[in-house]
């Protein structure tokens, strides 16, 4: 079971720093610092600067997203803002615009 | 429909955690947790905030009010500074609190129906209270909170703003109105102080234009003075 879930109807708005794994299935604002690995699941919504181990965009996101491992966009999944890792994929059907960076 | 959340033991939150379903916290955080559904706060917890929710089981360290609709729970590692709210509150052996314990009403988790009847009664309070709401950021006041901003009409002058900024700390107002206030409150930083914010939470007080109960006398004099 995931450290960290936010559920479906959970606002968080403010900085979250944990070495915990996140689920995210509502909304969160401000910035997300994790250890290991967040998911933001289809009714996610991340108004943040995110920094993970390893990050899976299956909602909306928006903000810099920074990750040690890799980044997977899933088809659904939307990332407004830069991304900065080593492994990025994009699915098909998933929405991407911004800068990538994967020189790190 | 939300399954719950759970606020993951290293975890640390700077802000706010609002929203619906229960909500387990093992971990830090630094702000309200406000839902309508059960918040648990397990035994290495620490909340920095005002706790409200539907029943509210505490087995951690929590600095702020405590305020359920359906019970507040302290378990025998709880250690509390704030006030209990709820119409049945329970206490277990080993537990530390420190703070006003009320049952007579129900801490207002839905402020709206109760702050009609502020409003009716003292037509000050939700003044007051929402000029308290203007000391934090006006775009907060005029923002979230459908219920509470209808009721508190546009943001007061500003003077009864400054007046009420000092004041803020002290809840002589404290009803729905100061709860409303602290419960749609933007991030922790521009807060007054910690101590005081969770004093203004929670807290079903008698009615201010009568005797303002508080310890923080002075604050309350001055607002009394701007008030009426």
């Amino acid at each position: 079971m995931a450290g960290t879930v936010i559920g479906e109807g959970l606002t968080i708005e403010g900085e979250i720093v944990t070495d915990d794994e996140v689920v995210v299935q509502g909304t969160v604002r401000g910035t997300l610092t994790s250890g290991d690995v967040v998911s933001i699941a289809a009714g996610g919504v991340v108004e943040a600067d995110v920094q993970a181990a390893s990050l899976s965009v299956g909602g909306q996101v928006t903000g810099n997203v920074t990750a040690s491992d890799r980044i997977d966009i899933q088809a659904g999944g939307r990332l407004i803002g830069d991304v900065k890792a080593a492994r990025l994929t994009i699915a098909d059907g998933a929405s991407f615009k911004g800068n990538v960076d994967m020189d790190v | 429909m939300s399954d719950g959340s759970i606020i993951g033991r290293t975890t640390t939150i700077r802000g706010h955690v609002t929203g619906t379903g229960a909500i387990r916290v093992e971990g830090r955080v630094e702000g309200d947790v406000v839902t309508d559904g059960n918040v648990e706060v397990a035994p290495e917890a620490q909340i920095q905030g005002a706790v409200r929710g539907a029943t509210l089981r505490v087995a951690g360290a929590v600095a702020g009010d405590l305020s359920g609709t359906d019970a507040v729970l302290l378990e025998s590692g709880a250690r509390v500074v704030g006030d209990l709210s709820a119409p049945r509150i329970g206490i277990a052996e080993g537990a530390l609190v420190r703070g006003k314990i009320e049952t007579a009403r129900g801490a207002a988790a839905a402020p709206a129906p109760r702050a009609a009847v502020a409003v009716r009664r003292e037509p000050e309070a939700p003044r007051a209270a929402s000029a308290r709401a203007a000391a934090v950021p006006v775009p907060a006041a005029a923002g979230p909170a459908p219920a509470q901003s209808g009721r508190r009409a546009p943001p007061p002058p500003p003077p009864r703003a400054e007046a009420a900024r000092d004041a803020s700390p002290a809840p002589s107002g404290g009803r729905p109105g100061p709860a409303g206030a602290a419960h749609r409150g933007p991030p922790a930083a521009p807060r007054p102080r910690p101590g005081a914010e969770a004093g203004r939470t929670g807290r079903a007080a008698p009615p201010p234009p009568v005797v303002p109960s508080l310890a923080k006398g002075a604050r309350l004099k001055k607002k009394k003075a701007g008030q009426r």
